[in-house]
């Protein structure tokens, strides 16, 4: 089956190279999606800017980091509290949001000085902390701000603090993807190998790219704790920016979300030879495969499989009872790449769920091979939709449960379809083995949640008959 | 069965359960793909695997699971002997270079940086 040019897509031809319907007996050599490139002018793309991947998803999930913003004050709030990244210190990140707050005088006289101002003041007003992240947005980029010289400038007057500078304004990429990379690369570069941190355990490594949605890094805390493993860093969920300087440390790189962390441990592993061992966290045989791949490199194979067990006798009769009631149950997964090629495989094996379209926002190529290689045959797989794509392909596939972003979800509730937040969750974590029943919980409950089928009734007409609720009893 | 048949089966295998094929750049891609069917070769003769450096560690790391899911999932494999793992496996290599490397049309595959 070529790539295929929606009806919708009529007057914008070139969407026809972003979207693929695989056949029997194709594979990525025959179609693969062009991604991670510019957004085609006449479509309204769902993507976030660059400074948004830095800032909203790395850098700002740090428990113990001022995130200054040297910009207007929007880039600071619409990255601030869009994600649920708790943490253990009290959520110190999501409690407080920090910005220079540039106005048009700032603007035409240059921010420097009010950026210089600004990190004092936080500093003064927040005596515990003494590290910070400084980034700059369109505006400041645009009029040339040297944010590192301010950062030395800063670091010189106050010798007790550490600042990191992200120099990625919103128009610097196609997608939030060049936040992402910016921030890896400058990281490992500037930071990485500038401090030391106490070993406690032979067997240590940097859990990379898991960002403690809801949770997620400390249920899987609990996991390496029971095997005895260090980990030296979590990049970036409840991390801390100091333990992100010992990266080097560790002995094994485990990678989740090879999309956004990819960077830096490809340069972990080019620099200080540390494998990179990519796993999939989300998924009962997924998470028992990881697991076992981990002990396997350290050789602790048997405090693998103790877990694994305790786990799946915990947790399995739980999911099992969802995955009756949700097999043969129609999933779209529109976010924003990796999670795509995560979970297509991990809900149909575990909850015998069938995913009939995938759409990312910010996937690369390589994003793209890994999800067609996974999926299914009669799926849909899309690259940075827009939604009208998406209103088509519903009315194409017609799913029954859609897991995207909050947005794109509102959009398809009118449509009585229910979703789930495939970035933020519903009610996290979703990670591991406790974590997929989370998900499929959560998945039960928008599929037979009978108020999207009563919100369809207009009871201004009296001929029309409240649809029977195909309810399943527990 | 037919030694294609077989190729296939190990292939499609991989396609569904290996990220190590889909490393970000085309050596990382032909390393992974040399080091984990390598060992995996060594693991499906009977031989212990080679936990030497590093990269091996991480090679065989994955060669394990991949070994222990073949066995489960094709009766063949448990009947086969070295020359014919050999064989099956070294063709899983050309497909998995073909496919990921050779006719990727990936446009990162070859850039220089990550």
């Amino acid at each position: 089956m070529p790539m295929v040019l929606l009806n919708c897509d009529k007057d914008i031809p070139e969407r026809q190279k972003h979207i693929y319907l695989k056949a029997p007996d194709e594979d990525t050599r025959d179609y693969l999606p062009l991604s991670n490139a510019a957004t085609i002018p006449g479509t309204l793309s769902e993507r976030g800017c660059a400074f948004c991947g830095a800032k909203l998803v790395i850098g700002g999930v740090l428990k113990d980091t001022i995130q200054m913003i040297h910009g207007p004050l929007g880039c600071a709030y619409d990255t601030w509290h869009t994600k649920r990244y708790p943490t253990d210190n009290g959520h110190f990140n999501m409690k407080y949001v920090w910005s220079t707050d540039m106005k048009e005088s700032h603007i035409v006289f240059g921010g420097e000085k009010r950026l210089e101002k600004s990190m004092h003041e936080a500093f003064d007003e927040m005596p515990e902390i003494k590290r910070m992240i400084v980034y700059t947005t369109c505006p400041t980029a645009l009029i040339g701000d040297d944010i590192k010289a301010v950062a030395k400038k800063v670091m010189k007057d106050r010798p007790d603090v550490d600042v990191f500078t992200v120099d990625c304004p919103g128009f610097s990429g196609v997608s939030q993807s060049k936040g992402h990379h910016v921030l890896n690369i400058g990281w490992i570069n500037e930071k990485v190998d500038t401090l030391e941190k106490e070993i406690t355990s032979e067997y240590t490594m940097n859990f990379i790219g898991d960002f403690n949605i809801q949770g997620d890094t400390q249920l899987l805390q609990t996991y390496w704790d029971r095997l005895g493993i260090q980990v030296i860093s979590h990049f970036t969920g409840n991390g801390t920016y100091d333990d992100l300087r010992c990266m080097h440390q560790a002995k094994l790189n485990v990678v989740n979300c090879a999309r956004s962390s990819g960077y830096i441990a490809n340069e972990l592993k080019k620099r200080y030879g540390i494998p990179r061992l990519d796993i999939d966290s989300w998924g009962f045989s997924y998470m028992a495969e990881g697991i076992r791949k981990i002990c396997a490199f350290f050789g602790i194979e048997e405090r693998g499989e103790k877990l694994i067990a305790e786990e799946e006798a915990k947790w399995k009769p739980k999911l099992d009872w969802y995955k009756e009631r949700l097999k043969g149950t129609k999933m779209a997964i529109w976010t924003g790449g990796p999670r795509l090629w995560h979970w297509t495989k991990s809900v149909e094996d575990d909850l015998g769920i069938h995913v009939v379209a995938m759409s990312s926002k910010f996937g690369h190529e390589e994003d793209f091979e890994k999800v067609i290689a996974r999926g299914k045959e009669g799926t849909y797989y899309i690259d940075d939709g827009n939604e009208l794509e998406f209103f088509e392909i519903i009315d194409l596939i017609k799913p029954d449960v859609i897991f995207t972003g909050p947005r794109v979800g509102e959009l398809v509730k009118k449509l009585h379809i229910p979703y789930v937040n495939g970035h933020g969750y519903h009610n996290g974590p979703y990670m591991g083995f406790e974590g997929f029943v989370n998900l499929a919980r959560d998945t039960y409950n928008a599929v037979y949640n009978p108020l999207r089928h009563l919100a369809g009734v207009d009871i201004r007409d009296n001929a029309q008959t409240t649809p029977i609720i195909l309810r399943e009893a527990a | 069965m037919k030694l294609e048949d077989k190729i296939e089966d190990v292939f499609a295998y991989t396609e569904e359960r290996c990220l190590w094929q889909f490393y970000s750049r085309t050596w990382d891609r032909e390393e992974n793909i040399e080091g984990v069917v390598n060992q995996a070769i060594a693991l499906l003769s009977g031989k212990p695997g080679n936990r030497e450096k590093p990269m091996d560690r991480l090679h065989y790391a994955d060669a394990k699971i991949m070994v222990d899911d073949l066995r489960e999932r094709y009766t063949w494999v448990n009947e086969a002997n070295e020359p014919e793992i050999r064989e099956v496996m070294e063709g899983l290599k050309k497909r998995l270079v073909d496919t990921t490397i050779t006719r990727s049309t990936n446009r990162e595959l070859t850039h220089h940086l990550y």
